[in-house]
């Protein structure tokens, strides 16, 4: 089973002390990159929730390579780990049983696990939790919590700082001085004493605005603190905090009210400046690790420099994608951004050039509600090689390898510039690509303004010589007049394709195109041009689909099936009323079936008999997505579950079901969550063990992540988005059969890790079999050499043992 | 430090306020590059709805990034699209290229050599004098001095034949001239420089036409190759009249077309009806069968080797194709762009590269460059041709056609190098490996800037700038009510339409025509009232009047004559194409009936 298409945005990246590595939350696990190749390393595999947040121990002095690659994950699952990345090695846990949404280590720097000096103190984290089933108090829903938490004792310190409506993001400022977090128009910044952290001791300090604020920095050194809001509006408090946190416990001081020119009412601060750019929510805020500058950005998908003594600005425009976070590295010439479309960019600092991107399967395409039910954004899957062609924002269509989990290629479709502010008035509405890949189809559509100018144009592509790069062939404005396409399907094994419409009719298409080369370059005469257009009753026809021989073509005419010789253009027989409008059709392989669903009230899932014109079995099902195998009679069929079904779990709001097309009887069903917009397809496998010719069934949710498995092997209402690994090489075997140095010298006795805390130096605690894996990867990512030294020598005696055992 | 700050910083925070806008102070450092401000007066402000103006002012600061970096992502003009323009269905303008600027340098004059009006079957070069036999009716004529300067060529000679005569063919040293005739006999001239010509040779072994006579093209000088309508293919030796390799039956009906190969004096093609072309090797005496046959599909009307000896064109019906005859008579290529049958080849040195040229009866001359497979350049001459003939020095071609007009293009004398090119090594040759360039030269080292690229360079480009026409600066800025007064003061219809649809797609059309101010809604106006009815975008234009009319129905009414001007000329043009729709439902009443009983 192969799961992927996580998003890399649900929460900032962190880098590693050197800044080699970038450590990303990728849903349930952590993937660490290389800066470098931008290519994955490894991941950390052991939550079973979404991890929200990552903190690097920092490497200070003289502490050596040790701790070079220690950090600490949190999870929504309630618990908090402590890993080495490197090997990967998870080296402890602890429970805090709420599910955490942000944390940060102030004193991280002071104290870390396993420093030397006895003086050192215990690690506390402020941790902001989600505690839903707190009381209503004064009718205030205060889910929301932040909480101090003592990591070396796994304790929590003292009670509530603050409570808030939903958990909010911790802010912490470099030297760990302050921690702060937002709350709906005001700030709460916390000073950290240096010694005895509880939350008694803990001063508030409120700052506050008119507006809403989104986001907040600290300044790295000094005291200044910057929030922006949803206004696009960015604030600057000099000098915040002089009074209150310089008494500790002290009396209120009078505040001087004079020459304290923007700050609000009784607030703690010298001075607060505003300064308006953006026009929407700012996302993110970040000072320059040299102190002069402060980066913000927002929606525009522009990075905007201020000079921040004087305010002067300058941008880094054209990202090409909303903004969501930014990340500096201990490196001074290397930060990344992160971007809504799925996508880290790596920048070299002071140009800020991307140097390399990072980019996950792109988020769904979202459209206004103006188009309702009748345009749906469709994905395109080439079965063969096992890629998704996805429309995205900029009016382009990213290639996504599946089996590999990596982005292939991207086209631009639509040549317009791409603007991220402005809403969706031009988009892909339709992939199709065609069995085996070497043709596709692009829909677009551009939306009338009040009723003038819509235009809706067909375009075909050849693919070139690489996988993903396609060329194009012909383009056809207004293929059905004004109506829209609702359908294409390509005629295998002919270049031949079918293009339905909602005005009646559908039209075939014919590529009768020579190429000539010239020099190195091929070029293209002649092209797409429609052979025949066909209509049933003026019915909107809203289906098509081609039988595996080509010989075949079924065109849904709302709630009938239209059998059509294509070459001929004659019709051959008419298959008689399903509910609904027809929304898919399907032949069954090669069997004599034929598969047809429809939505809305009268939605129902069909299998006719095309032999004897009949209706074989039918279901009252609500379908998101059917399809076949080309040859074999297997079926699978993504279906919606109503919400009134009590018999389902939360979350799970769909099943796919597995049929024989002879049998009404599903062969296997599992559940599975965010079914809606989904799609299934199966793919030809071409993983190394399993050369024999099985299908994969991929199942892609509506948030485009995807699973992959044999629908043969995976057991029955197994929950389909497991939480465990992507790849699954580890699995092989788990028994506990002692070996090598166990086997001979017996078990080595169990480490305590508070034991070893004092004792100066952080064991490891090795994964079962490290020496399966112990060289393979990169270079740059292999583990210290005081690391593989033990599991090497030892694997050497499984051999010598392995070897024993044979010569008796 | 935060006093120092040369900022007002007592007005921090609070803010100006303009009529239109919320303006932040920390802002006015930039009062100056704000194109908005500069544009807008208070005045035309306030008539300005506020909503539009927060947009204008959030988006030119963006629009100010936007122009700061142009490097990462490609920038799209608008551009009218295609669909956009009104299909023409006149022929492409001439396009000009190398090849056809070489092709034009040709000077053109017509001849009748016979005055007869009688097909010139065949024409051929002498290989190193500027001789042309030209095969018409009974006679071989052959003409000299197709001089530079001067267009009428004097005849040179007139061969004598018993019947009607095929297929002149010149020895390498073109001392020797060689004929065949209607009745078969295949006879051999000497040219001498004042004399008459003699007769010097009968070659009878042919019992019909023969069609295809040819002296090998290497020294090779007392052989001669010959093949006619009895299917018959003959190789002779000439001092003695007597046949060395002969092959009856060697085709199963006429052979058309024959030719030597250039890399060996006993390798022929030739081409027969049968639609079979056949290799032969005089050194193979292997009875009637040939070294390779192919098929060529269509009967053959001609047949050559290209300069390598390796590959073979065929002409036959209304394609060309080329041949790897060391592949076993592999196809490598076809040409199909005649539309009728392809009546002779031949080969052309243009520059310093060789065409391969063919003649239909279609009236085409079309020059075919082999190596990169492409058609290169056409001609067109008033009647179907017959024949072509290239001159070994690359300064004349001629034609002939099948009413007995030859027509002759001399190039003018305008590339001296291509006179100093020896004659026999003009079609055949190898060019020689180039020198590569000397680095060690202290010039090499010191070349500055300035340097042009060599032949062998690579030159890698500059990446080309994406040239923005002033509506695309505009908008690119999103001042969208000026692009499109920008746009329409140039008039061109197909650039307005793609700014209106970016308009469109922007959601900001009915805005800018509410924004218009009188002149500029006048510009819209007449703009609308000319195009309205064009079928290409009238379905965009009908309802664009519509709304400008609804929207703007005041200020139309108060605007004056010259508003009503255009206004009347909308409404009439409206008129018009409803009556033009009207006669078209009649035409179409009349004749659905037609069709349905035409259908039936």
């Amino acid at each position: 089973m192969i799961v992927g298409g996580q998003s890399l945005v649900t929460s900032p990246p962190v880098f590693s002390h050197d800044g080699k590595k970038l450590l990303v939350c990728t849903g349930c696990t952590v993937s660490v990159f290389s800066t470098t190749t931008g290519m994955l390393i490894t991941e950390l595999e052991g939550h079973t929730e979404r991890v929200t947040s990552i903190v690097v121990v920092p490497v200070a002095g003289t502490v050596g390579t040790k701790f070079s690659n220690y950090c600490w994950t949190a999870s929504l699952d309630g618990m908090i780990f402590y890993w080495d990345f490197s090997t990967p090695d998870l080296l402890k846990k602890v429970n805090v049983q709420l599910p955490v949404h942000s944390f940060v280590i102030p004193n991280i720097l002071s104290a870390s696990l396993g420093r030397s000096d006895k003086a050192s103190q215990n690690l506390y984290a402020f941790i902001s939790v989600e505690d839903a089933n707190k009381e209503v108090e004064n009718g205030k829903h205060l889910h929301g919590s932040i909480q101090i938490y003592d990591l070396t004792n796994s304790t929590r310190a003292g009670g509530v700082l603050a409570e808030t409506h939903k958990p909010e993001t911790l802010a912490v400022s470099k030297s760990g001085e302050f921690v702060g977090i937002k709350k709906k128009q005001q700030l709460n910044i916390w000073r950290v004493p240096n010694k005895n952290l509880k939350s008694v001791n803990m001063k508030k300090l409120k700052l506050h605005h008119t507006r809403t604020l989104s986001c907040l920095a600290f300044h790295p050194t000094k005291c200044i603190v910057a929030a922006g809001d949803v206004s696009g509006r960015i604030l600057i408090w000099r000098g915040f905090g002089k009074m209150r946190h310089s008494q500790d416990g002290g009396g209120k001081m009078k505040i001087d009210m004079g020459d304290r020119p923007g700050v609000r009412g009784e607030d703690d601060a010298d001075s607060c400046s505003t300064w308006h750019w953006h026009s929407s929510e700012i996302k993110f805020l970040m000072f320059s690790s040299d102190e002069a500058y402060l980066f913000s950005g927002a929606k525009e998908g522009v990075i905007v420099v201020w000079q921040l003594d004087m305010g002067n600005k300058t941008y880094k425009p054209n990202i090409g994608s909303p903004l969501m976070y930014f990340t500096d590295s201990p490196d001074p010439s290397l930060s990344c951004v992160s971007c809504e479309d799925n996508q880290i960019h790596l920048l070299r600092m002071p140009s800020m050039d991307i140097i390399k991107s990072i980019s996950g399967i792109k988020p769904p395409l979202i459209l206004s509600e103006l188009q309702g039910d009748r345009s749906r954004v469709t994905i395109g899957c080439d079965r063969s090689i096992g890629f998704v062609a996805l429309p995205t924002k900029d009016y382009r269509i990213q290639f996504f390898s599946l089996l590999d989990g990596t982005d292939i290629s991207h086209l631009q479709v639509i040549e317009r510039n791409y603007d991220p502010v402005d809403e969706t008035t031009v988009f892909i509405s339709l992939v199709e690509v065609s069995d085996d890949g070497s043709m596709m189809s692009t829909v677009e559509e551009k939306l009338p303004e009040m009723g003038i100018g819509g235009l809706i144009s067909l375009k075909f592509w050849i693919r070139g010589s690489h996988t993903g790069q396609y060329t194009l062939s012909t383009i056809i404005y207004e293929p059905h007049n004004n109506a829209g396409v609702s359908d294409m399907a390509f005629c295998p094994g002919r270049s031949m394709a079918v293009s339905t419409s909602y005005c009646g009719n559908f039209k075939v298409w014919v590529n009768n195109s020579s190429f000539i080369h010239s020099g190195d370059e091929i070029q293209e005469k002649g092209g797409w041009r429609c052979q025949s257009v066909s209509s049933y009753k003026e019915i909107p026809m809203t289906a098509a689909a081609f039988s595996g021989d080509g010989s075949v073509l079924a065109v849904a005419a709302e709630t009938k099936i239209t059998l059509w010789d294509p070459l001929n253009n004659v019709l051959v027989a008419i298959i008689g009323d399903s509910l609904g409008p027809i929304r898919r059709l399907a032949f069954v392989g090669s069997s004599e079936y034929i598969m047809s669903f429809s939505s809305g009230t009268k939605a129902d899932l069909v299998v006719w008999n095309i032999s004897n014109l009949s209706r074989h079995w039918s279901y009252k099902l609500l379908v998101e997505d059917i399809c076949c195998t080309r040859s074999e009679t297997r079926v699978a069929v993504l279906a919606l579950l109503s919400s009134s079904d009590k018999s389902i779990s939360a979350g799970k709001d769909g099943m796919v079901l597995v049929f024989d097309v002879e049998n009404p009887i599903p062969v296997s069903t599992w559940f599975v969550k965010k079914a809606k917009g989904g799609r299934l397809s199966f793919i030809n496998n071409k993983l190394g063990e399993a050369t024999d010719g099985k299908l994969l069934l991929a199942y892609i949710n509506g948030e485009h992540n995807y699973v992959l498995f044999d629908p043969s092997n995976v057991k029955e209402q197994e929950d389909l988005i497991p939480k465990s690994a992507r790849r699954p090489q580890s699995y092989a075997h788990d028994e506990n059969v002692s070996h090598g140095y166990a086997s001979i010298y017996g078990e080595l006795p169990s480490f305590d890790l508070t034991k070893a805390r004092s004792s100066d130096s952080i064991p490891f605690v090795s994964s079962k079999r490290p020496w399966e894996t112990i060289f393979s990867g990169s270079s740059h990512a292999l583990p210290p050499l005081s690391k593989l030294c033990s599991p090497f020598l030892e694997s050497l005696l499984e051999k010598a043992e392995k070897q024993t055992v044979l010569s008796q | 430090m935060y006093l120092q700050s040369p900022l007002p910083l007592g007005n921090c925070g609070t803010r100006l306020c303009f009529p239109y806008e919320e303006l932040d102070v920390s802002d006015l450092n930039d009062w100056t590059p704000r194109p908005w401000l500069a544009l807008q007066n208070p005045s035309e402000a306030v008539t300005r709805p506020p909503a539009l103006s927060t947009e204008y002012t959030t988006k030119t600061k963006r629009s100010e990034a936007m122009m700061a970096d142009e490097a990462t992502r490609r920038v799209f003009p608008t551009e009218p699209a295609s669909h956009l323009r009104p299909r023409s269905r006149s022929v492409k303008s001439l396009v000009s290229t190398p090849e056809s600027s070489f092709w034009r340098t040709f000077r053109s004059s017509t001849l009748h050599p016979s005055y007869l009006h009688l097909p010139i079957t065949s024409l051929s070069f002498s290989p190193n004098s500027s001789l042309l036999a030209a095969a018409s009716s009974t006679s071989v004529r052959v003409f000299s001095s197709l001089s530079l300067s001067e267009y009428d060529p004097t005849l040179f000679a007139t061969l004598p034949l018993p019947d009607l005569a095929y297929s002149p063919s010149f020895r390498c040293d073109g001392a020797l001239i060689a004929a065949g005739c209607e009745n078969g006999a295949v006879r051999v001239f000497d040219l001498p420089n004042d004399k008459p010509p003699k007769t010097l040779r009968r070659l009878n072994a042919h019992s019909c036409a023969s069609r295809v006579v040819g002296f090998p093209l290497l020294d090779h000088k007392l052989r001669l190759f010959s093949a006619g309508d009895d299917a018959l293919f003959v190789q002779w030796d000439l001092p003695t009249e007597t046949p060395l390799f002969s092959v009856p039956g060697a085709h199963r009906d006429y052979i058309r077309a024959g030719a030597p190969s250039p890399v060996s004096p006993d390798v022929f093609v030739t081409g027969s009806y049968d639609h079979t072309v056949k290799i032969w090797d005089a050194r193979v005496n292997s009875g009637t069968s040939s070294v390779l046959s192919i098929n060529h599909g269509h009967p053959v009307e001609s047949v050559l080797f290209l300069p390598s000896g390796g590959l073979v064109a065929t002409a036959g019906g209304n394609t060309i194709k080329i041949w790897d005859v060391i592949a076993g008579g592999k196809p490598v290529y076809s040409v199909e762009t005649h539309n009728k049958t392809v009546t002779a080849l031949t080969l052309a040195k243009v520059r310093d590269d060789t065409r391969l040229l063919s003649v239909s009866i279609d009236g085409y001359l079309k020059s075919f460059d082999f190596s990169r497979f492409k058609i290169t350049h056409s001609m067109r001459y008033p009647a179907p041709l017959l024949s072509v003939a290239f001159s070994p020095t690359g300064t004349i071609r001629v034609v002939g056609t099948n009413n007995g007009a030859m027509y002759m293009g001399i190039k003018k004398k305008k590339d001296e190098f291509e006179d100093q090119v020896g004659s026999d090594d003009f079609a055949w040759s190898v060019p020689l490996p180039e020198k590569p360039t000397s680095r060690k030269n202290i010039r090499y080292f010191k070349r500055g800037q300035s340097e042009k690229p060599s032949e062998g360079d690579f030159i890698i480009k500059r990446p080309e700038k994406v040239k923005l026409k002033e509506h695309d600066r505009l908008l690119r800025k999103f001042l969208h009510k000026d692009a499109l007064v920008s746009v329409l003061k140039t008039q061109q219809t197909t650039s307005i339409m793609a700014v209106l649809e970016e308009l469109v797609a922007r959601r900001k059309l009915i805005k800018c025509i509410s924004n218009l101010d009188n002149d500029e809604l006048k510009l819209l106006l007449s703009f609308i009232s000319k195009k309205a009815t064009q079928p290409w975008c009238a379905r965009f234009f009908m309802d664009l009047a519509k709304w400008v009319l609804e929207i703007r129905a005041e200020d139309i009414r108060s605007g004056g004559p010259e508003m009503a001007v255009h206004v009347r000329n909308l409404r009439s043009m409206v008129a018009h194409e409803i009556q033009v729709q009207r006669s078209l439902q009649e035409i179409q009443g009349m004749i659905s009936p037609l069709l349905v009983i035409a259908g039936k």
